[in-house]
């Protein structure tokens, strides 16, 4: 009996509900809508006001030997291609922005590093201006040169991405970019420091300035880039030595076939070496898989200028062959395998770990690398 | 077993609806018409301004949605890893945002009616009074 008692609101329930199923269902409608407006409404505020996005890297590499090309020695390690990044794009408001990034690298035991932040501010819908700390726009992949799934390599051509070790910056940059028809030409002008910590020591630059110019019709890209700087490298007893830095580089993309060079020259005052590198990459796209190949090279060209052991540690020769393929095995997914092929020392370091290379007389290395990339 | 047969039957009848073209809709107070070269930039983060000068805003269908591959389609030339990895590249290099998803033709119709300066796209099918066709491409 109670139980039946218990049950009798059930029953109400039911039999009101179906005796005015019709008005239920309308109810039910509308409420209906009332929830996807709301929820339009959540997801306009959070669209409209801040976006997060981020990416990752993980992968393992080894090397033929300890010369250390990228980093990469006989020793496997998964941390040194492991990284997290978490980027925040602030609408201030209409025209004004405030973008973070964060990077933590498993060979820097996670610590997240501020890669970016920036105000960007755009007076008008061509004109660009920023402030704060961003990337130092050296190469055409210098923005984003971690984020490896915008790009085809399992990494960037190091004859040219790698004798650079600052990447970069604190200062102010403006963007102004003019919409041909069919066409668009980008001018940038930059200037600020740097003061980073890098693997010789602590290393600053000072009175960057620098400008690029690029074209593209959105299958070829054309682009230009000259910068100078004061260099202080106090482990090197290198102060106040004025830098330059030249690049050209070009881009093909129809979809199809991907083409990228890219040519450079760093001079420095003083003993530092001056390098010209150059890298040429070709591509293919076969649906999701794209198969690649880059012959790349980098060369002092101030080996006059020292002697002895300076000699041996600082002048460079090297030449790069790679071949890899990039698999897209789901839209913020790609997994990249590439063998690079290194040599061409000339009986000095080859721009690598002088320490190792030198005395065991190695003239050669080969590094294999296997790397998933999201973004996300 | 007859139901069944109706509902294919039914299904046959509907299909050529489903494959009905998609066509690019606009906020009842923006541009008449658009060129298909316009529509391409905006959805390409190549400009930001619709052909009357007003700041443009796009909204785009789920990724996986039939109707947004019809337009990419005719209109981008790329498919959704293709676009995934060129926004990817977009937002890491600071020089934009996607356009924000809508998840059906109703939303996107809702979206695009309620904000000034915005265009999206739908199912031929799927037009009605709230939003005006600007270009059929």
């Amino acid at each position: 009996m109670k139980r039946l008692l218990q049950l009798a609101p059930l029953a109400l329930a039911i039999a009101a509900s179906s005796a005015s199923a019709q008005s239920t269902e309308d109810t039910l409608a509308r409420m209906q809508q009332q929830l996807d407006s709301m929820q339009q409404q959540v997801n306009t505020a959070k669209n409209d006001r801040v976006r997060f996005n981020g990416f990752f890297s993980t992968g393992v590499a080894t090397s033929s030997n300890d010369a250390g090309f990228d980093g990469k020695t006989e020793k496997t390690s998964v941390a040194d291609l492991s990284l997290f990044a978490l980027q925040g794009t602030f609408d201030v408001s209409d025209n004004t922005q405030a973008v973070f990034q964060l990077v933590g690298r498993g060979a820097e035991d996670w610590d997240p590093v501020v890669e970016w932040a920036y105000l960007s501010y755009r007076p008008m819908n061509n004109l660009q201006l920023r402030a704060g700390k961003m990337r130092l726009p050296l190469f055409m992949y210098s923005d984003s040169l971690e984020v490896g799934y915008s790009q085809l390599w399992a990494r960037p051509p190091q004859s040219v991405y790698g004798p650079i070790a600052i990447k970069s910056y604190v200062g102010a940059d403006a963007t102004y970019t003019m919409n041909l028809d069919n066409s668009a030409v980008t001018s940038q002008l930059f200037t600020g420091f740097t003061d980073e910590t890098g693997t010789a020591g602590p290393s600053e630059l000072r009175n960057v300035f620098g400008t690029t110019l690029s074209w593209t019709d959105y299958v070829w890209t054309a682009r230009a880039i000259a910068g100078t700087a004061e260099v202080y490298i106090p482990s090197l007893a290198i102060a106040d030595a004025r830098a330059l830095f030249l690049g050209l580089g070009f881009g093909y993309d129809d979809g199809t076939w991907q083409i990228i060079s890219e040519v450079t020259r760093a001079e420095i005052d003083g003993i530092f070496a001056d390098t010209d590198s150059a890298y040429l990459s070709v591509g293919r796209r076969f649906g999701s898989v794209t198969p690649y190949a880059v012959v790349g090279w980098v060369e002092s060209m101030d080996n006059d200028d020292r002697t002895g052991a300076l000699s041996a540690a600082l002048d460079t020769r090297r030449d790069e062959y790679s071949i890899g393929a990039r698999w897209d095995i789901t839209p913020g997914v790609a997994i990249k395998g590439d063998v690079t092929h290194v040599t061409g020392f000339e009986n000095a370091a080859g721009g690598l770990d002088a320490s190792y290379v030198i005395p065991a007389g190695k003239n050669s290395t080969n590094v294999y690398t296997l790397k998933i990339d999201s973004a996300f | 077993m007859k139901k069944l047969s109706l509902m294919f039957a039914a299904s046959l009848l509907v299909s050529p609806l489903a494959l009905a073209d998609v066509v690019v809709i606009g906020h009842s107070a923006g541009p008449n018409s658009i060129t298909e070269n316009q529509v391409r930039d905006l959805y390409l983060n190549r400009s930001n301004e619709l052909p009357d000068g007003q700041k443009a805003t796009t909204f785009e269908m789920a990724s996986g949605d039939a109707v947004r591959a019809q337009f990419h389609d005719k209109i981008t030339g790329r498919n959704d890893a293709q676009l995934k990895a060129f926004w990817s590249k977009q937002v890491f290099t600071g020089r934009g945002q996607p356009p924000a998803e809508v998840s059906n033709a109703a939303a996107m119709k809702a979206r695009v009616s309620s904000t000034p300066g915005s265009i999206g796209y739908i199912d031929e099918a799927d037009v009605d009074s709230s939003v005006k066709v600007i270009l059929t491409p």
